[in-house]
Parts: C-alpha cells; structure tokens; sequence
C-alpha cells in the first residue's frame, strides 16, 4: 500500500492553530453575536481562549504523531533538502518567528498590566430569618382582587423600578447602563423565578444595603425600599413585577 | 528516537501555549458602547392594516405602553411622572423621528422602525422583544389617537440618497452650520449649549434641551449619515428642531450632515482609569494644559440618583470624563463633562465630586457605593462653582474663579463631614468653556491625615466613584447624577528589567530551536521504523 506523503505537514498544523486564534480573536465574537442575537460583539473571555489554544496545539501534535511516517514528514520539513526553494524560504521564516514570538510572550507577560479586578458575588444569600415566616396577603383572595394587586403593583413598577429594571422588567432601564452590578433581568430563569416570594420581599425592603458581604452589599444599587413603600405596596409591586417578566415564582414547600 | 522528539515537542508546545496566553488573559475588558439602543432600520414585510389589527394592538398598548404613554395616548400614564422628555402624546402630532416633511405623520415604516429601536437617552423602551406582528398592531392602534393619520394618508416622504463624506464636505458643513444658526441651539461646539436652548421652554416647563451633537450615542433618529441628514431634512414635530428641507439645497444639507456626524463621538468607557506616571515634571494645574493629553481618557455613564428619595429621575448629565496624572509626589484629576449652561443660583450650583475609600480595601469588601456606610468611611474631593452672594442672583462663574474646592468624608448619606481647615489638602479649579466644565483636583499621594484620606498606592487598584451636580437641572445635595465604583490605578512603569527578560528568552528560544535542529540533522526521523 503506498502511503501519501505531506511535506508540508508542519506548515499545515501551524496554519491550523493561527487560524483558530484568528477565529477565536476575530470571528467567534461576530458569530456568537449573530447566533445569540445580540446587540453586541461577544469576545471570546481570555481563559476560555487560553484553553481552546492549548486544545488547539495538542490536537495539532496528537495528529502529527498518530502515525511514524506522519511525524517522521512534519519534522522532516525541517530538515534541508537541495533544491526546495519555497521550503527553505518557509523554513528561514519559521526559524526567525519562533523566538520573536518567545520573547512577545515574556513581553506580555511581564510588563505590569492592571489585573482584571475580581469581583465574584453569591446573587441569592440566604434569606432572612425574619423573612421566612412571611406570606403575601394577597396570595389566597379571589381572581378579581388578584387581577387589581396585579395591575396596582405594575403601576408601582413602572413608577419606581422601571429606571433600572426597564418597563419590561428585562434588567433594560435607561440607568441600567451606569451601574457596573446591572440591575437584574426579571425574565432570566436564573433571577426571580428562581426565588419565592418572600424573598423577593426581603430584597426590595432592604435593597443592597441589606445584602451579606459575600453578595457584595457595596456594589448593588438596589435601593432600601423600606421608608418610601409601604408592606402592601411591596407585595403588589412582587406580583405585578412576575406578571410584567412573564415568569412565576418558586412554590413554597409544603410545611405539614 | 522519535518517542523522545514527541515528547520534547508536546512539552515545549503545551509549556509555550500556557505560558504566552497566562499573560494575555490579564488584561482587562472594556465596557463599550453597544449597551446603548441604536436606530435599527430594516422593516419587513406589512401587515394589512385592518379593524382586527387595530383591535389586537389595543390589548399590546393596554398591556405594555399604557404606563407610560396614557389609557387615551395622551402621554399622561401614571408613570410619566418620572420622566423627561415626556412620553410621547399620541393625540398631537409631535413626532420626531419621521422620513415626512416638518408637521407632517410619519409613515407606518417610521413608526415601526422607532417602536423597535427605542429611544436612548429616554424612557422610551425598544420593542424588538415583541413579535413583528405585535409591533404592526400597536402601531396601527396609536395611528387611531390622531385624526390627522386618517387625512393625511400619504404623508410626502423626504428621499435620501446616499452621499460619501469627505473633508471638504465636512468643512463646508462646519461653515454652514454657522450661517444657518445651528450653534444658536446647539452650540458653537455642538455640546447643545447654544443661548437658544435654554429660553425655550417645554409645555410642561422644562427647557428644550438641544441635542449634545458630540455625543453619538444620544441620537434619537441614529446617527448615520442618512440618519442626521433626514433629521436636518424632517425636523423633529413640535420641538425647537426645524426642518431645513427649505431652507437649505440638497448639497448643504448633506456637508452638514457631514459635519455634524464627524462631531458625533461613542462613549470610550472602561473599568480602570489608568493614572500617567510622569517623571520629574511638575503635574498640570490649568484644566487647559497640554501635558493632560499624555494620559488615556475613560469616559463612563452616570444615573440619576434614585437610591434615597429625594430622588433625581431626570438628570441631565448623562456622562463624565476622566484623566489622571502622577509624579513622584502628587496625582492630578481632569474631570470633564458637558453642560448646557454656566448657571449658579444660590444652592443650585453645579459641582462634581470623586468618591475614595478611605483606605484602600485589603479584600474584596469596600464601602458602600453611595457615600460609605457606617462600617466603610468614604473620602470625597469635592468642587463647586462660583456663586456671589446676595439673594436669588443667577450668575454665570466666571473663568477667572476657581470655584471652591473642600475634602470631606462620609459614612452613608446622613452622615457627612467636612475635614477641618488643616487637614484640606487638595486643590483644585474648574473653567467653563464652551458647554463643557473642566475641573482639576491635585493632591499629594500621601498625607499626615491618614485615618481620613486616602493614601495611594502604586499598582494597586483603587475604588473610585463620581457625582455631578447640575445647578441648572434643580440639582443640589441628593438630587444629582452618580456612578456607581470604578477603580483607578497608578501605572507601574515598565521597568528596564523587562527588556532584559525579553532578550533572554529570545536567546534561549533561538538555543533551543538550534539545538533541536542539529539533533534532528543527526538523526533524522525514519521511516523505516515503522516496520520495526
Ligand atoms: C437604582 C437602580 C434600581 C432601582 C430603582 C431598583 N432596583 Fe432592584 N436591583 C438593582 C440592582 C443593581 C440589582 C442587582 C444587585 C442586587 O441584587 O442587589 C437589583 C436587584 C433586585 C432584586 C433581586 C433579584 C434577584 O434575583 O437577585 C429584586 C427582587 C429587585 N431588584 C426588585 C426591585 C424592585 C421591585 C424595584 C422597585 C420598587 C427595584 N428593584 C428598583 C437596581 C435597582
Ligand atoms: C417606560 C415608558 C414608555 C413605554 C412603556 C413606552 N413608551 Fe413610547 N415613548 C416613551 C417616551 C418617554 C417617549 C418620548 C421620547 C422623546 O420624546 O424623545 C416615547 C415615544 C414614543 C413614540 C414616538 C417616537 C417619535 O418618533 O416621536 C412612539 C411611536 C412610541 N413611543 C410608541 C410606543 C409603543 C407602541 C409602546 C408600547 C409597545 C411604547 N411606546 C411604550 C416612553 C414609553
Ligand atoms: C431653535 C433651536 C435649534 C436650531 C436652530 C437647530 N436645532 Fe437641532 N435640535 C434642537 C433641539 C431642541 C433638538 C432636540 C430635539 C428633541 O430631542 O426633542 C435638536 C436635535 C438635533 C439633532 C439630533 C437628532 C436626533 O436624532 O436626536 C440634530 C442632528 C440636529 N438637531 C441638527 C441640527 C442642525 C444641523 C441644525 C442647523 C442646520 C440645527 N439642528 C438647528 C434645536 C435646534
């Protein structure tokens, strides 16, 4: 059987592993743009890239070692041959970028950068244990009564809340942008349906300030509603607030 | 022979990859300005507009727009209250962004195309979220409120073919922007601060605000080229904003277009302010010195403050930009914003002030970002305008006065103290110019009052958060604009050793790369080992 020889296997994987940098710097951000529908570029985050590029390089050697004669090609390229123009020019170049790109490295490495400032948050600390115990009194009256809570608490929402959470309780508000902790996104799964209801009561009676540290009180711009709405108000304000994201809240466990 | 090539170029592959990308993942995103609302264009296919339309938009207008724009259109919705400029009065005819003559309706397209894109800047939510056949019913429905949709049915639509900028272009546009008066409204720098603007007032008795054509992200009909020229072409209904169809040639409409989008600049936000290291130089005093343009501007967004009541839901300064300096000794601040007006009354005077911690934070936890709290004292540099005494005077502070500048510190909102004269240690002066403030603060790095001012620190990275007072925006105490915390960091310089580390990489690059070679002439990989 002959086997196919691949002088340039070398070039090849070299070119392979620049061209996912490429598509990871350039490309990625616009495709994941297009596919997640954003208003946005999404750069690809720095660590993932650093992983992907270690794939890269591995997957690259794992192929050309996953025969002798495939190996035996991608070394060869470096070794001379009389008469190979094109190679010999490829080869000088290769020569001459390996330690330039080395010394890049150490470059970007070493000189002070600011450091990307940590600032990790638990979104949903324990409630209270105040809070617990505590029920909305609008939860069990009939539709009718419910519908007008709804319809009140909205109105308080587009009133108060709107600035920062947006009039679609999307986390879209025209201030939304100043604040570095966003204001949340109601519609996400991940936020208020996550949570009963009472919990949501803590949040909106004692704001960011009366966060735990490791949610990071500091840094939240939710305000302490406690002086400015009354309990009431609050609880239409939770109701008309799920209504308004189009989610529900989390059932309480049943407690015999 | 080849087992021991594999596994010295798997090492030195995974080791290098590793390494090179280590360092690059410090680096530090920057916030951009695609968190803004932008003017989408593209409109599908219509929707026939019939009396089910109509009546389905209803219901999308009494679920989602009511709030704002009112149960009869009218702009009055329980939540208006809040906002300016006002949610629009869907019974008048004051639409701005159109492709129809001045006082005409917009077309269908205009309306769906400003439905999806919101209005930035405003209360004005986009409707992209919606589905497309939603957007065509609503929009179907607020056409009802006014008469004037029904008997102007093809409104005259103002074409716009595009037209390439160029410098000339954009030259005769600044020229023309002077003959036509623009700069009486917007300014001769276009900051929105012409003498115009502020006499006018709005029905509900707020100033007509000319728009702050630096800022292109405040742009409520887009700002592309078509889109400025359309909104020159069209005016914006019931505002001070004409339409200069008329008035101008099609050409010059264009130059100013031009010109006015080679104004139009995107918010160059990020999270560090990264401080200037400037060797043996004295740091700037003037707010106009040359020297500030070593350093990297960051601009970033402020809010309203809406934390405590009394709230501020309509601020007016939308933005703040930030440079800093430092030497051996002291670290300088410009901090530069756009204002309409150079307006001091009494209390409401315009006035800025930078946020600090007190000390700079061991771990994670910091004071609270809104003046401190009581287990985290801020330090705050503050800076006021001008004022001269005697009652109910307005005045406009004039170049040759600094303003006044005092260091105070805070532990939450109630609990604010000004620092004795002795321990006041930062200067400072702020010039007006053109619809824009620039104000300086310098202090030494270090001071004698350690337990209340904050002592810098090269390389680390500092909390830094900022208010704006706008004293022609009834701003004063709580009712201004903020930011929530930044940081700022005094940049290492990169030190000689750097250049050394450098050179001997490359030198051990080279040797090992040399080195492998030889090793591979010598023995070179066989094929024939794979019969063994
Ligand atoms: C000044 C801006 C601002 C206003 C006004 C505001 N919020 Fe918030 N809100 C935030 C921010 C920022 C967060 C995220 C940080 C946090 O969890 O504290 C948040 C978080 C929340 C959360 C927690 C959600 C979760 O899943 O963790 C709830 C609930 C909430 N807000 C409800 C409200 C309600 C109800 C109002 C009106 C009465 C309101 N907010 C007004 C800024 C605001
Ligand atoms: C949170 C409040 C709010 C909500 C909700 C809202 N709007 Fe608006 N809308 C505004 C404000 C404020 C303006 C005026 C902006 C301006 O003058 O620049 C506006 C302006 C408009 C305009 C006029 C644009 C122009 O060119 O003049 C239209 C049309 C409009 N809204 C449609 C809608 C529709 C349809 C909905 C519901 C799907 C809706 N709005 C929901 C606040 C709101
Ligand atoms: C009488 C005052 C006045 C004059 C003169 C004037 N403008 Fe305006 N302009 C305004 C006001 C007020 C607004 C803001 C309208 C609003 O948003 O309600 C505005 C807004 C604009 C906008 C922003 C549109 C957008 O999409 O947000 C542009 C561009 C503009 N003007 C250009 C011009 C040019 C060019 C001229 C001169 C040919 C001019 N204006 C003359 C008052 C004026």
């Amino acid at each position: 059987m002959a086997k196919k020889r691949s002088p340039y296997l070398l070039v090849k994987v070299i070119f392979a592993v620049v061209c996912l940098f490429l598509f990871l710097k350039y490309a990625a951000p616009k495709v994941f743009q297009v596919l997640m529908a954003k208003e946005h570029l999404m750069p690809t985050p720095s660590t993932l890239m650093m992983w992907y590029m270690i794939m890269g390089v591995l997957a690259g050697l794992v192929y050309a070692t996953t025969s002798n004669q495939k190996f035996a090609d991608f070394l060869g390229f470096l070794l001379p041959e009389k008469g190979a123009m094109v190679k010999s020019f490829i080869r000088k170049m290769l020569f001459f970028a390996f330690p330039v790109i080395i010394g890049w490295f150490v470059y970007t490495w070493s000189i002070p950068g600011a450091a990307s400032p940590v600032e990790l948050r638990i979104q949903h600390p324990t409630l209270p244990q105040e809070f617990e115990k505590m029920e909305n009194p609008f939860r069990n009256t009939d539709a009718e009564t419910q519908r007008k809570c709804i319809e009140e608490g909205k109105i308080l929402f587009q009133t108060n809340c709107r600035p920062c959470h947006g009039s679609k309780a999307d986390g879209n508000g025209p201030f939304a942008n100043s604040f570095r902790l966003r204001p949340i996104n109601f519609q996400d799964p991940g936020t208020i349906a996550t949570v009963v209801d009472n919990y949501l009561f803590w949040r909106i009676k004692e704001g960011g300030p009366g966060l735990p540290s490791e949610a990071t009180p500091w840094d939240s711009a939710m305000p302490a509603w406690k002086d400015d709405l009354k309990d009431d108000e609050v609880w239409k304000i939770i109701m008309g607030e799920y209504d308004t994201a189009g989610v529900m809240p989390r059932q309480r466990e049943k407690t015999e | 022979m080849i087992k021991e090539f594999k596994c010295c170029l798997f090492g030195f592959g995974l080791i290098g990859v590793s390494v090179g990308f280590f360092g690059l993942s410090s680096e530090v995103s920057a916030q951009a300005s695609h968190l803004f609302r932008t003017y989408k264009h593209e409109v599908p296919q219509k929707l026939p507009e019939t009396q089910e339309a109509v009546a389905a938009g209803k219901k999308v207008y009494e679920k989602r727009c009511w709030y704002c724009h009112g149960i009869e259109g009218r702009g009055d919705g329980p939540a208006s209250k809040t906002m300016f400029p006002k949610p629009r009065n869907f019974t008048r005819n004051e639409y701005k962004v159109r492709s129809t003559t001045f006082g005409s309706v917009p077309t269908d397209e205009d309306l769906f195309r400003i439905v999806t894109s919101g209005i930035e800047g405003t209360a004005m939510p986009f409707w992209y979220t919606i589905s497309e056949t939603e957007r065509w019913q609503v929009l179907y429905y607020v056409k009802t409120f006014n008469e004037q949709f029904k008997t102007e049915t093809s409104p005259k639509v103002v074409s716009v073919v595009s037209v390439v900028s160029t410098p000339d272009s954009v030259q005769r546009g600044a020229e023309l922007f002077k003959e036509f008066k623009c700069f009486e409204c917007h300014g001769d720098d276009a900051r929105g601060n012409g003498p115009l603007t502020v006499a006018l007032q709005t029905e509900w008795g707020m100033p007509y605000r000319a728009r702050d054509l630096t800022k292109a992200w405040n742009f409520k009909g887009g700002n592309a080229g078509e889109d400025i020229y359309r909104t020159i072409s069209t005016g914006f209904n019931e505002t001070p904003m004409g339409s200069y169809l008329e008035k101008m040639s099609d050409e010059d409409r264009w130059h100013v277009a031009h010109y006015v989008k080679s104004l139009a600049k995107d918010m160059m936000s990020d999270v560090v302010v990264k401080v200037k290291l400037v060797e043996g130089e004295e740091l700037p005093t003037e707010p106009s010195d040359e020297a500030w343009n070593k350093a990297t501007p960051m601009e970033l967004p402020l809010a309203g403050q809406i934390l405590v009541s009394p709230r501020q839901w309509t601020q007016s300064i939308d933005a703040i930009r930030v440079r800093a300096l430092y030497n051996s000794n002291d670290i300088a601040f410009l901090l530069e914003w756009d204002d309409s007006t150079n307006k001091q009354e009494d209390v409401f005077r315009d006035a800025v002030s930078v946020q600090f911690p007190t000390k700079i934070p061991e771990s994670l936890k910091k004071p609270y970002f809104a003046m401190g709290d009581s287990s985290g004292a801020v330090n705050l540099w503050s800076w006021k305008a001008y004022w001269k005494e005697g009652f109910g005077a307005i005045v406009e502070a004039p170049e040759t006065e600094p303003g006044t500048v005092s260091e105070l510190n805070a532990k939450g909102v109630k609990n604010i103290t000004v620092q004795p004269p002795e321990s006041q240690n930062v200067t400072g002066k702020g010039v007006y110019q053109n619809g824009r403030w620039k104000v300086v603060f310098k202090r030494s790095l270090q001071t004698e009052d350690a337990k209340n001012d904050l002592q810098f620190e090269i390389g680390k990275l500092i909390p830094i958060a900022f208010a704006i007072w706008d004293g022609s925006n009834s701003d004063v105490a709580g009712l201004k604009s903020v930011s929530s915390w930044y940081y700022v960091i005094l940049e290492k310089p990169v030190p000689k050793t750097v250049f050394i580390y450098v050179l001997f990489a490359i030198i051990m690059g080279a040797s090992i790369e040399v080195w492998f070679i030889a090793r591979l002439r010598r023995f070179p990989p066989k094929l024939e080992e794979e019969q063994e």
